[in-house]
């Protein structure tokens, strides 16, 4: 019992009528008129929305007027406006854990429709709070201070403008990437949507910048292995994978690439989707950010047999660049705030064999034909088929792996948009006649729509329907027909192309499920990592100071991926720039008397915020999330938990069910 | 990958059907025409189950209902494999629309008039005596135990099925089986006259009523005995015992002679000791192929043959095309001639021909008529014969 006013307390009740949200299935006047008949309860009103500022404002001059010492207030829930009312509560002079909030909307007036049923269930919830209310106790927010740094995980365009965004703002940023070089699926385009700006033109600035800056700390071949500790107190383990090349002594002269004694690549080359081959040591593209080479291990030599020349490494002379030695490293560092922006990965068309990719030559990705219209791709820009002929028709086949339930139910929502440009791009280089085949074209944003038209002005054809099947034409011609239904003029047509561009669509990284474990966030839909609120916290996500950019939260084109990048980036910075974060104070805590050493709660934690100190368990309260399961768990019952304390939970059961 | 399953939906005429939320999941239709660009009839359907559904849900789905139209379907699952919706077109919506089709029919096609009318009243399509449904077993060269004559428990109850049981390339593949079961020493035996039709194809084309009276018939002549799982050689009385005839009682694992074989090759492959010399290729059947997915076990048999190579046809596995002989197609040859429809199976063993083989194997009873005339029609008959994978097998058994 409150020892604040002689054993009784002094309760104020406030029922909210959110608009007719509440008041048209719950009698709010009814209901704080019961209330106010109730033990402890010095006021209760209604109001017609508790969370505007005169009903915050009701609150504090409440408290002051009536020296209340508790303050209830029945309204939506408590992830809504549980914040507003503990800031009201202690505007008026008093601990802000004295506020109670009982949830009348969406566990009442939203799911009930009996009027009468549904005010007596208030009552109820309201006569629980009262009960449980007066064993609230005085708590204080625990401050811990916040790392400055900030961790950018995938160098694509996403992760390349969150860097560069925090890194102008003055902050350390760590830039990890798993391949060679930074870039992400961007790099491999040749001209980008809607308005066929040259992706090299405007990428290259913002990868040397990366580069450059003297705020970013640039780990390519990198990958993070392990994330402890908390928000503001990140310790991230990052594992480097041997390039065999020394950084810091590589002039980017590319000699040894000249000299290796490869004459010729043998090795598909992994930037040109293996349309080409490459040597075993090369550059990825030559705008690479770090324009540093790298040492393929499965394919050179010198690893292979130990015996080769080395025409690399003699070539190299005195930069002594080359180190046959390397092995994996690791690095551990700490940060405030992570940005994850680990991109998508395309759809692999052998899923659908229908489409005859892997089958018949002429069959590619869209991915393989932006490296063919690209100047600095296998074929520098001239679109030829396998055999060196210049297609004179082309069909694009839209939806591969997107809105089918065979393979991805979602709309990758990029693959309309790039199928236009490859439609324009390839009739610019070759003249051929191109088909789109479609189910719909999805045009929304900027610029979208208007570039569809000038497409279809072109002279490119537009066939509504889903491709059923690709097979070759009779007589050996090698072109291969492409047979789908134009439902707009309801008839199947059968159109042998020379080229099939399979417009595959996003697809979650393969190893999306390992990362979403290390940096223990969420995967939604199609594996994409999942955001706190689809609209209101679209870059946050469950685990404070880890944030999402880019096409990891979901398909999206590059002006999307930088305006998320942006958000990410300021939401991180608004973060580490204030400096300290506020913890919850619903934390458990041993009652080290009673605790009896018997470790059961260690393992359960799956926040490891117990450790054993001096026999006993101690719980670490900046890591305790307050889930409450080593409570429930321990044999002794000595562990506790503020705001849920034994006596809280046993008077909310009984006032619930005083009346039943 | 669409998977075939267990028809969840107890009513299945039209109304019944937009009655269930499943039934309802066909409205969901995107009208992205994968179903008519896929139907090996697209060419010329009027009413493609894209038309249809879209006429269904705007209220003019009675002018569909009053065409010969949907009669050109041959439920070759091809749209319900490749539909992006995953809606269930073969086996749900096209047999309901069909029934009412059929109701409306002035004059019902006389060949599948008669198949029909043979079924209800022999309990066969080609109106064979019933009492001739055993009469292969005497050439069969093994015993093959009648279960009524048996009087006792066996492990596998043998449904022959109509056209392995009369038709005379049927029965080749009928005592083909009698004699790998023997060599298995597998515990079965079959139903001999008592057996009746197990109507698939009667309810793929729209006959439910014909379907419910053989399916009641069937399960009361199953009840009598006591057994431990069935098998079938005809693919679609494998799927109507595997998934319409559960929901209506029974309960028995069912399986197919293809993938029976295919699981006791161990067994088997001592056995198989003739130098066959075949190169062949193997027509995945709609029902057994793309509705079961069962693409690797015929070819794993044919792979343990010896002295065979196997060569594949453009279209195989989930796309491989139909020889236009299910749901009813069997009984339609005349209508769509007159309609001046191609010949599917035409098309297929082109592609057949194409791949050099010398055997076109074949895993349902349907096939070999279908794929022998065309093989005379195209020339072909001289370079290529049509085996069920089953006659391959006895062929390569020792003697
Ligand atoms: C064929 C095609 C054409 C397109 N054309 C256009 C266009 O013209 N215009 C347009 O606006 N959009 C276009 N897009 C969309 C565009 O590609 C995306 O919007 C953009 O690439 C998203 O950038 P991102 O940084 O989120 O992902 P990505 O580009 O995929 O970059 C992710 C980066 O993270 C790295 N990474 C992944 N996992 C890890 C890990 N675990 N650890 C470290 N690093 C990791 C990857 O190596 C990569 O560098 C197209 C897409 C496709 C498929
Ligand atoms: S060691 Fe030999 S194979 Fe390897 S990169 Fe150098 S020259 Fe090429
Ligand atoms: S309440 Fe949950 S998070 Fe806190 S120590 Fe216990 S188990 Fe760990
Ligand atoms: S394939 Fe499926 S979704 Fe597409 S039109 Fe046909 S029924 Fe509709
Ligand atoms: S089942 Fe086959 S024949 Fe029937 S509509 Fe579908 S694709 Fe056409």
């Amino acid at each position: 019992m409150s020892a604040d006013t002689n054993g009784q307390p002094r309760i104020g009740v406030y029922v909210c009528h959110c608009g007719t949200n509440i008041a048209a299935t719950v009698d709010v006047e009814a209901v704080a008129e019961y209330a106010a008949g109730l033990p402890g309860v010095t006021v209760s009103k209604t109001y017609k929305y508790m969370c505007s500022d005169p009903g915050q404002e009701l609150i504090k001059e409440d408290i002051l007027a009536n020296q209340l010492d508790r303050v209830i207030v029945a309204a939506c829930s408590p992830s809504l406006h549980e914040a507003t009312f503990r800031r009201a509560t202690a505007a008026g002079g008093i601990n802000p854990y004295y506020f109670h909030m009982v949830s009348i909307r969406e566990l009442d007036s939203w799911v009930h429709t009996d009027i009468v049923e549904a005010t007596a269930k208030a009552k109820d919830l309201i006569r629980a709070a009262i009960h449980r209310v007066r064993f609230h106790k005085p708590l204080e927010r625990a401050r811990v201070n916040v790392n400055p740094a900030v961790m950018v995980v995938g160098g694509g365009i996403a992760g390349i403008h969150a860097a560069l965004t925090l890194a102008n703002a003055g902050k350390k940023v760590y830039l990890v990437e798993r391949e060679p070089s930074i870039g992400g699926h961007m790099a491999q385009f040749d001209k980008t949507f809607p308005t066929l700006d040259c992706a090299a033109c405007i990428l290259t600035p913002k990868m040397t910048e990366v580069g450059q800056h003297p705020n970013i700390t640039l780990w390519t071949m990198a990958e993070v292995d392990k994330v402890d500790g908390y928000v503001g107190n990140y310790q991230v383990t990052v594992r480097h994978k041997p390039r065999f090349i020394i950084e810091e002594a590589c002039v980017g002269c590319m000699e040894c690439i000249e000299v290796c004694v490869f004459r010729r690549g043998k090795t598909p080359d992994e930037f040109n989707l293996g349309l080409n081959m490459r040597k075993p040591v090369y550059i990825p593209f030559p705008q690479a950010v770090p324009q540093v080479v790298v040492i393929d291990q499965d394919a050179c030599i010198e690893f292979r047999t130990g015996r080769c020349k080395k025409t690399c490494v003699e070539v190299c002379a005195e930069r002594n660049a080359i180190d046959f030695t390397q092995t994996e490293t690791f690095d551990t560092v700490e940060v405030g705030a992570i940005v994850v922006a680990t991109g998508f990965k395309t759809f692999d068309p052998r899923r659908t064999p229908s489409y005859g990719y892997g089958v018949y030559p002429n069959v590619y990705t869209a991915m393989e034909i932006e490296r063919l219209v690209n100047a600095s791709g296998p074929t520098e820009g001239h679109v030829t088929l396998r055999d060196g002929r210049t297609p004179e028709t082309v069909g694009i086949v839209h939806c591969v792996g997107s809105r089918d339930v065979n393979t991805n139910e979602h709309c990758s929502r990029v693959c309309c948009m790039y199928s236009l440009k490859l439609a324009h791009l390839v009739k610019e280089k070759t003249g051929a006649e191109i088909y789109n085949f479609y189910i719909d074209i999805r045009a929304p944003g900027k610029g979208m729509e208007e570039f569809y038209n000038r497409v279809a002005e072109e002279g490119v054809h537009f066939i509504r329907g889903k491709v059923a099947d690709v097979y070759p034409e009779a007589g050996n011609t090698g072109r291969v027909v492409l047979q789908a239904e134009d439902t707009l003029l309801g008839r199947v047509r059968k159109i042998p192309v020379d080229m099939v561009v399979l417009a595959t669509g996003l697809e979650a990284q393969a190893d999306a499920d390992e990362v979403r474990r290390t940096f223990n966030i969420t995967c939604g839909g199609g594996g994409f990592f999942m955001e706190r609120h689809p609209k209101l916290a679209p870059v946050s996500t469950f685990t404070d100071g880890i944030f999402l950019a880019g096409c990891c939260q979901g398909p999206k084109d590059i002006p999307d991926t930088v305006a998320q990048a942006g958000a990410a980036a300021a939401e991180a910075l608004a973060l580490v720039d204030k400096g300290f974060v506020e913890m919850e104070p619903n934390t458990a805590y041993v009652v080290t008397e009673e605790c009896s050493g018997c470790k059961t709660c260690i393992p359960l934690c799956p926040y490891t915020a117990i450790s054993r100190v001096d026999g006993k368990a101690y719980i670490n309260p900046v890591l305790c999330k307050g889930c409450g399961t080593c409570v429930a768990a321990c044999p002794s019952g000595s562990i506790r938990q503020n705001l849920f304390e034994d006596e809280e939970i046993y008077e909310e059961i009984l006032g619930v069910l005083a009346n039943a | 990958m669409a998977q075939a399953s267990v028809l969840e939906i107890p009513d299945l005429t039209l109304d019944g059907l937009l009655a269930t939320p499943a039934g309802r999941e066909l409205l969901s239709c995107i009208q992205c025409g994968t179903c008519a660009g896929t139907c090996p009839y697209g060419d010329f359907m009027r009413y493609t189950p894209r038309r249809l559904i879209g006429m269904l849900r705007e209220g003019f789905i009675e002018e569909v209902l009053s065409t010969d139209d949907l009669l050109t379907c041959v439920t070759c699952y091809d749209c319900w494999a490749k539909c992006p919706r995953g809606l269930r077109l073969t086996d749900v919506l096209l047999p309901a629309v069909k029934e009412q089709v059929l109701l409306r029919l002035p004059e019902v096609p006389a060949e599948l008039q008669s198949a029909l009318a043979n079924t209800m009243r022999y309990g066969n399509p080609m109106g064979e005596s019933p009492r001739k449904r055993a009469a292969w077993v005497e050439s069969a060269g093994v015993p093959v135990p009648i279960l009524r004559d048996l009087g006792r428990p066996v492990d596998v109850l043998w449904i022959v099925e109509c056209y392995t049981a009369y038709y005379p390339r049927g029965q080749d593949n009928a005592r083909a089986t009698a004699r790998i079961l023997h060599a298995l020493g597998v515990d079965f035996a079959i139903l001999g006259n008592e057996e009746k039709c197990v109507g698939e194809c009667a309810r793929l084309v729209g006959e439910k009523g014909l379907f419910d009276t053989l399916r009641e018939q069937n399960a009361a002549t199953y009840a009598k005995y006591e057994f431990g799982s069935l098998l079938t050689c005809d693919p679609h009385a494998f799927d109507a015992l595997a998934y319409v005839y559960p929901a209506l009682g029974l309960s028995r694992p069912v399986d197919h002679t293809t993938p029976f074989v295919a699981a006791r090759l161990d067994a088997l492959r001592p056995l198989l000791t003739k130098d066959l010399g075949y190169k062949i290729t193997y027509h995945d059947s709609c029902v057994l192929g793309r509705h079961n997915h069962m693409h690797d076990e015929p070819r794993r048999i044919l792979d343990a043959l010896p002295g065979v190579s196997l060569v594949e046809m453009t279209h195989n596995r989930d796309n491989t095309i139909c020889c236009g002989g299910g749901g009813g197609g069997m009984w339609l040859d005349t209508f769509y001639k007159a309609k001046g429809y191609p010949r599917l199976s035409d098309r297929r063993v082109e592609e057949a021909l194409a791949t050099g083989a010398d055997v076109l194997a074949v895993s349902c009873p349907y096939e070999v008529p279908r794929f022998e005339d065309s093989l005379k029609v195209l020339g072909g008959d001289d370079r290529m014969v049509v085996r069920d994978v089953m006659e391959l097998v006895a062929e390569a058994l020792a003697d």
